[in-house]
């Protein structure tokens, strides 16, 4: 297993103990995350999709981690989940993207919200690698205001017609199914979740964006609904409570976010320790100079500080999945879990950011194995809740209700 | 920056034979992989320019490598030292053959790469190698059962 996976693995069984099936589950991830390691490399130089990701984490019954295991995954807790991701994100933020979209945001949405009937139509799938989920939220003109979304929904017979575009979906062009939302046509109500096939003919990708400034390894696409038609036992959750839906999403989304970029930091950590103490100049190892080690310090200390923050939102949101009914625990781990991504995505960005000067010129290169993640990691301060965003719900958590921004 | 490969694998010839083609630079010659100016040195070595291509960048090290038979027909080693492309790679292999009709083969190499590719730091180049090292082995594996059931080879 790789080093700091190990010991990461190590203490967290010690301290708050892993069972055989998880740590079974964990030596998969390790396995796949060194098998994807060349692929990922050669797609991202190439500034392209890696189809090797949802192959290779199929190939080590990885692509349902988080589902339960009567409906075919592997049943993991939020802290195996995020320790998965950790070693995932290893090797960059595109398999995260990957990863964390198809079942955070999707798979674990389906279960949390879906019908028993929905459940056992979608999860199997998904969890055996036959379905890849995405989760269809953003609009050209709706960020992190999901209030304007201008997609609709029209009622037809047995089901329903959806029109309108949605914008930057991860796994967007790859995706058998998407967790999307819609406001009735007719308006009275607020936005309802809904499954979408995307064989159906009144959906079509308009665009992969592929001029991206990163995350090449990842699909990114521009989805329209033109009278997509969507049956009624599709329809994820109440009618209506769309927002609901969407919120309990992002809080797993966001753990699995603050996860990748943990394992950001562990990946910039080691290949700054190689280069420090492989390369020579003025005569001695660069790690032998000071400024070099201060960069050092930041990436080890800002990887310790992340890891047990996700950690602590992770365990905060098994809490919660045993007492659902129990809001304030469901606050405490919404709370935690954007404290969690927030450090998490800022810290991996710097970290990366200091991995690259210690590379000098070469760090510039997307060949060297930093720059992708300075590249990539600037993205996981925007999607998912900007840092805005996260540093809103963060104050008003600490100042009371009566500070929520946008009253 | 250090690298370490192990493997093993059979192949379907006598051991003497194996050791034989193993151990001869017109042999090898004839079976590396992407390999470019070939020129036989004498009876241990040989040059060739070797074609690394990774992702879509690829680059050329002009390579002298040295067959020694250290144990015949069980043991031998090859050092392969060479420069290119802002690189410089240092390889000390050996491998060691067992078995009667069919021969069973382990080896071991260790690479000393410094320049710009030991900049893609060892896990990604562990991987490339891992990659690599099948490979070349795969075709002189090939090469030799070819040799063997009398096809020519290339």
């Amino acid at each position: 297993m790789e080093q700091l996976f190990q010991s990461a693995v190590d203490e967290v069984s010690r301290l708050l103990g892993l069972e055989e099936k998880e740590l079974a589950i964990l030596g998969d991830a390790d396995a796949a995350a060194s098998e994807l390691v060349v692929s990922e490399f050669e797609k991202y130089v190439e500034r392209k999709y890696n189809p090797e990701v949802p192959v290779v984490l199929k190939k080590h019954n990885l692509m349902g981690v988080p589902i339960k295991e009567e409906y075919g995954g592997r049943g993991a807790r939020q802290l195996v989940q995020a320790l998965f991701l950790e070693r995932m994100g290893q090797t960059g933020m595109g398999v995260i993207t990957f990863a964390d979209v198809h079942q955070c945001l999707g798979s674990l949405t389906i279960q949390d919200w879906g019908t028993e009937e929905q459940k056992q139509r979608y999860l199997p799938r998904a969890a055996k690698g036959d379905a890849v989920l995405a989760y269809a939220l953003t609009e050209p003109e709706a960020g992190s205001d999901p209030g304007s979304l201008k997609a609709t929904y029209t009622k037809e017979g047995n089901g329903f017609r959806l029109s309108g575009s949605k914008y930057l979906i991860s796994n967007g062009s790859v995706a058998t199914n998407l967790v999307t939302f819609a406001y009735p046509k007719e308006g009275g109500k607020g936005p309802t979740a809904f499954i979408v096939d995307t064989k159906d003919k009144g959906y079509s990708v308009d665009m992969r964006l592929e001029e991206k400034i990163g995350l090449f390894t990842s699909d990114t696409s521009l989805l329209t609904y033109d009278g997509a038609f969507v049956s009624k036992d599709d329809m994820l959750g109440p009618e209506g409570k769309g927002f609901s839906v969407a919120y309990s999403a992002l809080l797993n989304g966001r753990i699995g976010i603050g996860s990748g970029c943990v394992g950001v930091m562990a990946d910039c950590l080691n290949q700054v320790k190689e280069r420090a103490t492989s390369r020579t100049q003025h005569g001695k190892q660069i790690g032998k100079h000071q400024l070099i080690q201060k960069h050092i310090a930041f990436i080890e200390s800002s990887l310790e500080a992340c890891r047990w923050l996700v950690y602590r939102a992770a365990i905060k949101k098994d809490e919660f999945e045993k007492d659902t009914k129990n809001i304030p625990l469901r606050n405490e781990a919404d709370r935690l879990s954007a404290v969690a991504k927030y450090m998490a995505s800022r810290c991996a960005f710097e970290s990366a950011d200091h991995a690259v000067q210690c590379f000098g010129g070469f760090g510039y290169s997307i060949m060297s194995p930093v720059a992708k993640h300075f590249l990539d990691t600037r993205v996981a301060r925007i999607y998912e809740g900007t840092d805005e965003i996260m540093e809103l719900k963060i104050a008003s958590s600490v100042l009371g209700k009566d500070f929520e921004a946008y009253k | 920056m250090q690298l370490h490969l192990d493997g093993s694998d059979t192949i379907g010839a006598p051991r003497e034979r194996v050791y034989a083609l193993l151990t001869d630079p017109s042999f090898l010659a004839r079976s590396l992989p992407d390999a470019e100016d070939v020129k036989v040195l004498d009876a241990s070595s040989l040059e060739a320019k070797l074609k690394l291509r990774v992702a879509i960048v690829s680059s050329s090290i002009k390579m002298k490598m040295t067959v020694n038979k250290d144990e015949p027909p069980v043991k031998a080693s090859l050092l392969a030292e060479g420069a290119g492309s802002g690189s410089n790679l240092k390889i000390s292999s050996v491998f060691t053959l067992a078995g009667d009709e069919k021969t069973s083969m382990s080896w071991s190499a260790d690479a000393e790469i410094t320049g710009v590719m030991a900049g893609l730091g060892s896990s990604l180049l562990k991987g490339f190698a891992t990659k690599k090292v099948a490979e070349i082995f795969g075709d002189i594996t090939k090469a030799v059962e070819n040799s063997e059931k009398g096809t020519t080879i290339k």
